[in-house]
C-alpha cells in the first residue's frame, strides 16, 4: 500500500487517503498526468482496471472521472479521481485502453453515456445505447428525456435503418469471390438470449467476433436517480434476476456506508444466507445452460427441479420466487419465521440427493470433457489484463473472491476456501460452477446453523433484529461497495447530494461486460460450432451486460 | 366439412409451439414453466428454435427499442394463424422500467397481445393458465389480436 502512495506522491494530487481496509483514494489535480500515473501503477502491479465511472456535476461545470484499479494478486486497490471540463467540445481525457485492455468497453460506455472522448482509444464506437442516442449523452443531468421520448417512432426507424445499412455494407465490403461472410449470431438464436454477435467467418473458421449489445438496455443507472433510496432497490435487483439478492446487498452496503449505519449481526447472517441461496439458484441454471448449449437438456431439467426447492424458500421468506426485494438499506426486509427453515432444509436435502449423480454423469462426462477442454482457454495473465472475475477468473487459477478479499456481511466469520482450477478452459469453468455450488450449499448450512444457534441462545431476535432504521435523506457523500456476485465482481459507486432523498449517481460495474469483451479473443481461429460452447462457459447474463 | 375444420382448430390448440425468443427477464420463469415441476409439455406446449414452426410468440417482459425490430421480424416469420402472449408488467406499460426511456412502454400497442399475464415476473402457474386461454381462443375461432390491428402493420422492420 505504501508503494502506491509513494507513486501518487510523485504527482500533484489533492489528497491521498486510506479508504476501507484495502483501498487508497486519491484525486489528481489535473487530468494530464493520468496516463503517466497509470503507467507507474501498472508497473507496480495494479494490472486490472475495474471500471471507469464519470459523474456529472453541472453546477461546477465538471465531469469527475473515477478509475478503480485493482491488483488481484496482492489485493491492493486504488480509487483514482480527476476532473475534466464538461463542455462537449473540451470533454476529453487520455484513454487507458492501450495500457489496460480491460478499459476498452468501459471507456466506450462512458463515451456513449456521458460524451467523454477518450484520446487514442483504438475503437471508440458507441456501445449499449441504441442508435437514437448516437452523439448524445443520455446520462448527463441536463439531458432532456421527455423531449427525446416524443420522437420514439422516428427513433425506431433510425434503429431499423442503421441495421439494414450495416447488413448492406457487409455485402459490399466483403470480397464476392471469397468464402467470407458476416453472420448474425442472435438475438433469436436459442442459445444466445438478447445479444447479437457479428461473426466474421471464412467458411467455418472465425476471423473476428464483434458483439453488439444493448438489447435489454434499461438505463438502470439513470433509473435509480429517479427513485428514492428504498425504491432504487427495485432497479438494482433487476440487474439480473438469476442472482438478485447479492446485487441488492451491494447497493445497501453503499447506502449504509454513507448513512453511517451499522446493521445487526442477524441481518448480516441473513444476507449471507439469502445471498448464497440466490447464488445456488443462479449456478444451477449456469450448469444446465452449459449443457443446453451443447444440445443436451437433461441436466437443465434436473437442475430446474433442484432450483425450485431453493426458490420455495425465497418465496416463503419474501412472498416472491424471484423478484424478492428482500434486502434493503438497514438490513433485510422481513423478519424470519423459524419454520421457514423447514423449506430450506428440504432444499438442502434435495441438493444432497442429486448432486453426486450430477457429478458422475455430467461433470465426469468423457465426451464433454474432450470437447470443452479444447476451447475457451484463458491464461492467468488474460484474467488480470482484462479484469475478469468470478468463476472465469478462478477457473484460470487466479485466487480472487470478494467474499474473502474484502469480506462483507458476515463472510469474515464464514469458514470457506478459495476454489480454483488450473487450465482456464471451458471445462474448468464448468467444474468451477459445480464446485462453487457445493461450497455455497456448505455456506448455507453454516449460516443456517449460526442463525438457529443464535435464536436458541437468545442472541438473535428473528422478528425484530432484521432492520435498523436508515434515514430517508442522506448526507452528501460517496461510497463504493464490492460484492462477489454469482458471475463475478460487482462494484457499485454511489454518489449522494446534501439532504437528498435520491441517489445522485450509481455506477454499476457488472462482470458480464468484461467477459463478453473476451469473446473475440477466445473465438478467433476457432470454428462456428464452438460459439455456443464458449459463450455458455463464460456464464454471461444479458441483464447485467446491458444494465 | 364443419367437423373437419373443428378438428384442425382442436389439433392446433392442443399442440401450441412457441418461438424461442426472449426479450427480457420473464424468460426465467418461462424456463421454470418448462422445468419438471410445472412441465408445460403436459399441455402440449413446446419451445421451438425457429419461428417458422411456431404458433405463439411470447413477449417475455420488457421490450427495448433495440430489440423491437427483431421481435417484429420474428413475428412476421411465423406462419398464420399466430398468437401473441404478453408476459409481465413490462409488456403492458413498462412496469418497473416505466421511467426508463430505452424501454418501450406500450409494446402491445405496436404488436397487440391476445393474452396478458400479470406479475413481475409471472409465476409459472400463471403462464400456463395464460396459454390455456389461448387454447380457448383458438377453439372458439376468435381471430388473433395482432391480425386485427396494431402499429406493426405500418412499421418498417
Amino acid at each position: 500500500m505504501q508503494k502506491i502512495k509513494d507513486i501518487l506522491k510523485e504527482f500533484s494530487t489533492e489528497y491521498i487517503e486510506d479508504y476501507k481496509k484495502i483501498w487508497i483514494k486519491s484525486k489528481l489535480t489535473t487530468s494530464d498526468s493520468l496516463l503517466s500515473v497509470a503507467k507507474a501503477l501498472k508497473e507496480e502491479g495494479l494490472r486490472s482496471l475495474s471500471t471507469v465511472s464519470p459523474t456529472d456535476f453541472p453546477d461546477t461545470d465538471t465531469i469527475e472521472m473515477n478509475y478503480f484499479f485493482e491488483d488481484l494478486q496482492t489485493k491492493r486497490n486504488l480509487w483514482l479521481k480527476c476532473d475534466i471540463p464538461r463542455e462537449i467540445e473540451k470533454c476529453e481525457i487520455a484513454s487507458l485502453t492501450p495500457l489496460f485492455a480491460s478499459a476498452n468497453w468501459h471507456e466506450r460506455e462512458a463515451f456513449s453515456m456521458f460524451g467523454v472522448r477518450f484520446l487514442n482509444h483504438p475503437d471508440l464506437r458507441p456501445i449499449i445505447a441504441s442508435e437514437d442516442f448516437k452523439g448524445k449523452a443520455p446520462f448527463r443531468r441536463d439531458f432532456d428525456w421527455d423531449a427525446h421520448e416524443k420522437d420514439t417512432m422516428i427513433h425506431m426507424k433510425m434503429i431499423v435503418d442503421a441495421f439494414k445499412e450495416e447488413q448492406e455494407n457487409n455485402e459490399i465490403n466483403l470480397d464476392a469471390d471469397s468464402s467470407e461472410m458476416v453472420l448474425n449470431w442472435g438475438p433469436t438464436h436459442p442459445a444466445s438470449g438478447p445479444i447479437r454477435l457479428r461473426i466474421h467467418t471464412d467458411g467455418e473458421e472465425i476471423i473476428s467476433v464483434d458483439p453488439d449489445i444493448g438489447y435489454v438496455w434499461r438505463a438502470l443507472e439513470h433509473l435509480v436517480t429517479k427513485k428514492d433510496f428504498i425504491g432504487a432497490i427495485v432497479a438494482v435487483e433487476r440487474l439480473c434476476f438469476m442472482d438478485n439478492i447479492n446485487s441488492m446487498v451491494g447497493y445497501s452496503m453503499a447506502v449504509e456506508e454513507i448513512a453511517g449505519t451499522e446493521i445487526t449481526p442477524f441481518a448480516k447472517w441473513m444476507r449471507v444466507l439469502l445471498g448464497e441461496v440466490a447464488r445456488v439458484s443462479s449456478h444451477v441454471m449456469g450448469l444446465g445452460g452449459f449443457f443446453n448449449n451443447l444440445g443436451l437438456h437433461t441436466l437443465f431439467m434436473w437442475n430446474m427441479d433442484m432450483r425450485e426447492f431453493f426458490l420455495d424458500f425465497l418465496e416463503s421468506y419474501s412472498g416472491a420466487r424471484i423478484a424478492t426485494a428482500a434486502i434493503e438499506p438497514g438490513g433485510v426486509r422481513y423478519g424470519l419465521d423459524m419454520t421457514m427453515f423447514d423449506e430450506l432444509q428440504k432444499a438442502i436435502e434435495k441438493f444432497d440427493e442429486g448432486i453426486d449423480e450430477v457429478y458422475t454423469i455430467f461433470v465426469q462426462n468423457p465426451t464433454m470433457k474432450m470437447r470443452a477442454k479444447q476451447v475457451g482457454q484463458l491464461s492467468a495473465d488474460d484474467i488480470e489484463d482484462f479484469g475478469l472475475s468470478g468463476i472465469v477468473a478462478r477457473g484460470s487459477g487466479v485466487k480472487t473472491d470478494i467474499r474473502m478479499d474484502e469480506p462483507y456481511a458476515a463472510y469474515d466469520e464464514v469458514d470457506m476456501e478459495y476454489i480454483t482450477q488450473k487450465d482456464g478452459t471451458s471445462y474448468d469453468r464448468f467444474v468451477m460452477l459445480f464446485e462453487e455450488l457445493k461450497q455455497s450449499v456448505n455456506i448455507i448450512r453454516q449460516a443456517k446453523k449460526h442463525i438457529e444457534d443464535g435464536v436458541a441462545s437468545g442472541a438473535f431476535n428473528p422478528t425484530k433484529d432484521h432492520m435498523v432504521k436508515v434515514p430517508k435523506k442522506l448526507p452528501k457523500g460517496e461510497a463504493i461497495s464490492r460484492v462477489e456476485w454469482a458471475r463475478g465482481e460487482v462494484l457499485m459507486h454511489l454518489v449522494t447530494q446534501e439532504k437528498s432523498s435520491k441517489p445522485y449517481r450509481l455506477k454499476l460495474r457488472a462482470p458480464s461486460f468484461n467477459h463478453t469483451m473476451m469473446l473475440d479473443h477466445l473465438l478467433k481461429d476457432k470454428t462456428l460450432s464452438d460459439v455456443p460452447l464458449v459463450f455458455g462457459s463464460l456464464y454471461i447474463c444479458q441483464g447485467d451486460l446491458d444494465r | 366439412m364443419l367437423k373437419i375444420l373443428d378438428f384442425f382448430n382442436y389439433a392446433q390448440s392442443e399442440s401450441l409451439w412457441m418461438a424461442h425468443f426472449c426479450t427480457g427477464c420473464c424468460s426465467l420463469e418461462m424456463a421454470a414453466a418448462m422445468g419438471p415441476r410445472y412441465d408445460w409439455e403436459r399441455y402440449g406446449y413446446l419451445p421451438t428454435p425457429t419461428p417458422r414452426q411456431a404458433d405463439v410468440l411470447m413477449i417475455t417482459g420488457l421490450v427495448s427499442k433495440k430489440i423491437l425490430p427483431a421481435l417484429l421480424r420474428t413475428y412476421a416469420q411465423m406462419p398464420e394463424p399466430k398468437y401473441v402472449v404478453a408476459l409481465g408488467a413490462c409488456s403492458f406499460d413498462g412496469g418497473p422500467y416505466n421511467d426508463s426511456l430505452s424501454v418501450i412502454k406500450n409494446p402491445t400497442e405496436i404488436l397487440p397481445a391476445d393474452v396478458f399475464i400479470a406479475g413481475c415476473p409471472p409465476k409459472p402457474e400463471a403462464i400456463i393458465e395464460g396459454l390455456e386461454q389461448i387454447k380457448q381462443k383458438i377453439k372458439n375461432k376468435i381471430p388473433s389480436a395482432a391480425s386485427q390491428g396494431g402499429l406493426w402493420k405500418e412499421m418498417d422492420f
